[in-house]
């Protein structure tokens, strides 16, 4: 028989073990990247970041992620940056990116979970 | 910026910060009468202010920040190729960008990957409805996202997949139109 729920603890017990058991079955949860695109950003070469970031996302089959643009950060020398958003919300932002730093970053941080700190905009 | 497909990423931007959902990009070659046309549409909330304020680089519509470069580099990049843009009222509701130029004005920039331009915006914005005509004198051709997205049975929540299926048609239609590499 299952145990009877007397307290909220209880009640908060079963949520996390379900919880856990859908985020299973589900797969990983999304991860948001925010590709900076004001006119900064385009003119230091942020179309090709995304373009290369596709590519990266395409060849590595991730399906977990979701791109997005915005404008400009005011970080307009440390362009073409993005936001990286994990699963737990937390922020991520990288600048001065180019193609080598784009794979290293699909690797080592959306697949290897690991965020590359040395490209990390302090 | 080193191409106009450039300006016209960062036009598009404009025109998603405007709330658009629809939008209309027409790029128009005349050999024959040596010219380059590139009109913008959206069904945004439009300009707001005259078309001399918009354009100088001293007036963004952004909080916090003094310039605003993007319209004033394009009117420039125009202009530098016996060109001249204009900012009108769209048969859409919003704002129409209007550009024309020599087409083989020695300072003309070159128009660049229009379809990348088109598909890192797909990717982000895969809601909106993008149209792209191509003109090359009396022919015109045409890429539709929605058929697209339809052809390939997506409802536009896959924006990489749709990004790379509208590149795909892009490069098919320039090839098709003899523009690929050569504008």
């Amino acid at each position: 028989m299952e145990k009877r729920i007397k307290t909220p603890g209880d009640l908060k017990t079963i949520r996390e073990k379900v919880k856990a058991e859908i985020d299973v079955r589900l797969g990983r949860k999304e991860i948001l990247i925010t590709v900076h695109m004001g006119t900064c950003g385009i003119a230091a070469g942020a179309r090709d970041i995304l373009s290369c970031l596709m590519e990266e996302l395409h060849k590595a089959s991730i399906d977990y992620v979701t791109l997005k643009q915005s404008g400009c950060l005011g970080l307009c020398d440390k362009e073409p940056m993005m936001t990286l958003t994990d699963k737990d919300g937390k922020e991520f932002v990288y600048g001065k990116l180019d193609k080598n730093r784009i794979h290293e970053i699909v690797v080592g941080h959306v697949a290897g979970g690991k965020p590359v700190s040395e490209y990390l905009v302090k | 910026m080193r191409e106009l497909s450039l300006h016209i990423l960062d036009l598009l931007e404009n025109s998603i910060r405007a709330n658009a959902s629809v939008i209309w990009l027409t790029i128009a070659v005349y050999p024959d009468k040596n010219l380059l046309e590139i009109f913008l549409e959206d069904n945004g909330f439009g300009l707001g202010v005259p078309a001399e304020v918009a354009t100088d680089p001293f007036y963004t519509t952004k909080k916090g920040k003094r310039i605003g470069l993007g319209l004033s580099l394009f009117r420039e990049a125009v202009e530098r190729a016996d060109g001249k843009l204009s900012l009108e009222k769209s048969r859409l509701g919003g704002l129409a960008v209007k550009a024309s130029m020599k087409l083989n004005h020695i300072d003309r920039t070159p128009m660049g990957d229009i379809a990348a331009t088109l598909s890192s915006i797909i990717s982000t914005n895969p809601q909106l409805d993008i149209s792209c005509f191509l003109r090359v004198g009396d022919k015109e051709y045409a890429v539709h996202l929605a058929e697209e997205a339809r052809r390939i049975g997506m409802t536009g929540c896959d924006g990489l997949a749709l990004a790379r299926k509208f590149s795909e048609k892009m490069k098919a239609v320039l090839t098709e139109a003899n523009l690929n590499g050569s504008l």
